[in-house]
């Protein structure tokens, strides 16, 4: 029976299945059974368009599964599984329902052989998400939500106009790797970009993430911009404008993770920085950069919520995740300290570390290829990520000043979710063949050399330098109580003041014109009204005797008449 | 680094009192010199092996710490730069944003060790 059900399904059938349980663990465990058995599923089926179905005419693909598909599957399966774990103390059906259900759909729209299927499980995972950010019930939070909300639509709107435009022009659904030139393309291009956060389309990223629940945000760093990478890997692998696109995002976000006060906003940002790699590794789509992407996007769905497991755990303690307010808590949570830590390390890509087997394979395509320039950004990129997620962050939180904060050790179910996190970060860095042989391609790379090993460790351990020196001198900027402006300032501030002033005299304009009707209007029934009405003047002596007289005299004239004709 | 006043050690976790060795004077010293000796035995390692590299510049002795010591040491200086123009109060936003919000207490768990 399981061969024919979508994996999707799994999640879908098993959220209103939590309604009907008792809160508590009962729920709690159903949301964890519900990832393993869908891992299961996944690691046994066959290659091949499993399931089809008919709708409207056409034929929709609900289980492509092949090399690409599969492990990103496996993947959102176990970034639900350790999501689920952490959030096992979490009562609210709401959040629980939203992580199933958006698990679902990302498992879903990876699985999607054709378009329609992608834009229903597209929007999905827009919709249910969205959830996770309301369920922090505060005002704020509801607008964030709604923002997030607008984006997240109007990329699955644009999508299905590109598939309209595509399906009008060739007759065909079918997600195929696709060329840059058409209209229907563009569109499609540009709804897969702002669920990557593209430069420009990033903002809703940084804006929504940190305003989730402790819980909701480690389960939204996994899915949606994933899943908008292995869409572009899909749809447009070796589109050159990627690796542009793809270095620039690699670039600016590490700028802003530096002045960054949300410690979880700065990993939002470096979120943003690591998608650049992949998307770059799209762009330049040889088999090894392929697989780089795919590779990277496995390791960084780990550490990415490793990380943000640690800050959660600290917020969930503590009631702050800013870097002005804390400090000093490796005293008392030291087992966070170290999985943070452990995450810090993976996303720097020390070896031994998940991303140094994983990032490297990127880097070396863009050298193999001799796109030097965006070899040489991705390094600046690596450099920066180390400092301001390998370094900052676990440095503000758990070191820097005393904040005199003494919170208790997370509860042991975030523990369990962070050293399985951990474990997996390591055993991929350690040991990495498992993770190379569920690749699309075939690998023929050793991360392990010397040359590599040292070099890395170079370009880290002196950026770890520069921070020390930067700080005993008294150069690194301190965290301060603040916001940034971003791009999100043109719709949050620009627009509405834009609208504003052009809405002042367009407004007074109408309100005049409406003004001088009125006034027109009344002076004409006033004028016609005395003329008319039951005391005007040509109401007054006038008897309805008047009127039978005249119609006797209009008698008489008309006899008159016919008698001498 | 100071302690608080009330602060009793004896409850932290164990796995923190043995950590507690960096707040002590010269605990800093010591990580900050390990720092620089391992930075300059990895400087000195350019020289002891050959580079297999794709590209000329990599054979520059010392690349790779030059490159991430000098472009993290921009980095920095470009960032508190960015600050001058970026920089607006925490309430910038309110109240539709979630920074100046107290995060909703009922979805916390605080305990304070010294309580």
């Amino acid at each position: 029976m399981l061969e024919t059900l979508p994996t999707a399904f799994l999640y879908l059938l098993a959220a209103p299945l939590l309604a009907l349980l008792p809160r508590g663990a009962l729920r709690a465990a159903l949301l964890l059974v519900v990832p393993v058995l869908a891992a299961l599923q996944v690691w046994s089926l066959p290659l091949g368009n499993l399931v089809q179905v008919e709708f409207f005419g056409l034929t929709l693909d609900l289980m492509r599964v092949d090399k690409l598909s599969r492990i990103f599957a496996l993947i959102f399966c176990i970034a639900a599984f350790l999501g689920n774990l952490y959030a096992w103390h979490v009562k609210d059906v709401v959040q629980q329902a939203a992580a199933l259900l958006y698990a679902g759909a990302a498992i879903g729209a990876v699985f999607a052989g054709d378009l329609v299927t992608l834009f229903f499980y597209w929007e999905g995972t827009a919709i249910s998400s969205v959830f996770l950010i309301w369920a922090r019930r505060t005002e704020g939070a509801f607008h964030t939500g709604m923002r997030y909300l607008i984006v997240q639509i109007g990329s699955g709107v644009i999508l299905l106009a590109g598939v309209i435009v595509m399906y009008a022009e060739t007759g065909s659904i079918a997600f195929e790797r696709m060329e840059l030139g058409s209209l229907a393309t563009w569109l499609i291009f540009i709804a897969f970009g702002m669920k990557c956060a593209f430069p420009l389309l990033h903002n809703w990223l940084q804006d929504a993430y940190p305003a989730a629940t402790v819980t909701g945000t480690v389960i939204l760093s996994a899915f949606t911009t994933k899943l908008a990478v292995y869409s572009l890997a899909r749809g447009f692998a070796g589109t050159e404008i990627l690796i542009y696109i793809g270095a620039i995002m690699t670039l600016f976000p590490i700028f802003y993770a530096v002045i960054e006060n949300d410690l979880r906003r700065v990993l939002a940002y470096s979120l943003n920085n690591q998608l650049g790699f992949m998307v770059v590794g799209i762009g330049i789509g040889t088999e090894l950069a392929l697989n780089g992407t795919a590779a990277h996007a496995f390791a960084h769905i780990l550490y990415k919520a490793l990380l943000f497991m640690s800050v959660g755990a600290v917020l969930f303690r503590t009631g702050t995740a800013k870097g002005s307010e804390l400090g000093g808590l490796y005293k008392t949570m030291p087992l966070t300290m170290i999985f943070c830590v452990i995450g810090a390390a993976s996303i720097s890509a020390f070896p031994l570390f998940s991303g140094f087997v994983t990032k490297s394979l990127i880097l070396s395509a863009a050298a193999k290829e001799h796109y030097y320039i965006i070899w040489g950004i991705l390094l600046f990129a690596s450099a920066g990520v180390f400092h301001h997620s390998g370094i900052k962050i676990p440095y503000f939180a758990f070191f820097a000043h005393d904040s005199g904060k003494r919170p208790k050790e997370a509860p042991w179910n975030m523990l369990l979710a962070m050293g399985l996190a951990s474990f997996l970060c390591i055993a991929v860095g350690v040991y990495p063949a498992p993770l190379y042989a569920l690749l699309p391609f075939e690998v023929d790379y050793d991360s392990y050399t010397t040359t590599h090993v040292i070099t890395q460790l170079q370009l880290l351990f002196f950026s770890a330098l520069a921070f020390t020196v930067l700080m005993r001198t008294g150069i690194y900027p301190p965290e301060l109580k603040s916001v940034n402006l971003d791009t999100d300032w043109t719709y949050r501030r620009l627009l509405p003041r834009l609208i504003g002033w052009i809405a002042g005299p367009v407004g007074a304009m109408f309100w005049g014109l409406d003004n001088a009707k009125g006034a027109w209007l009344q002076g004409l029934i006033v004028r016609l009204y005395h003329a008319y009405g039951p005391q005007g003047r040509t109401s007054q002596f006038w008897p309805t005797g008047a009127m039978v007289l005249w119609i006797a005299v209009l008698l008489g004239v008309a006899l008159m008449v016919s008698y001498v004709s | 680094m100071a302690n608080r006043p009330d602060d009793n050690p004896d409850k932290f976790p164990a796995l923190g009192r043995a950590l507690m060795w960096v707040e002590r004077p010269g605990g800093v010293e010591k990580i900050v010199y390990s720092l620089y000796v391992v930075c300059a035995g990895l400087f000195a390692a350019d020289f002891l092996y050959h580079k297999h590299s794709y590209l000329a510049i990599e054979d520059f002795p010392g690349f790779y710490a030059l490159y991430g010591f000098f472009m993290c040491a921009a980095l920095v200086v470009c960032a508190k730069a960015m600050r001058l123009f970026l920089k607006r109060p925490e309430d910038f936003y309110a109240p539709k944003d979630v920074e100046s919000e107290p995060f909703p207490e009922d979805q916390l768990e605080r305990v304070d060790y010294d309580a």
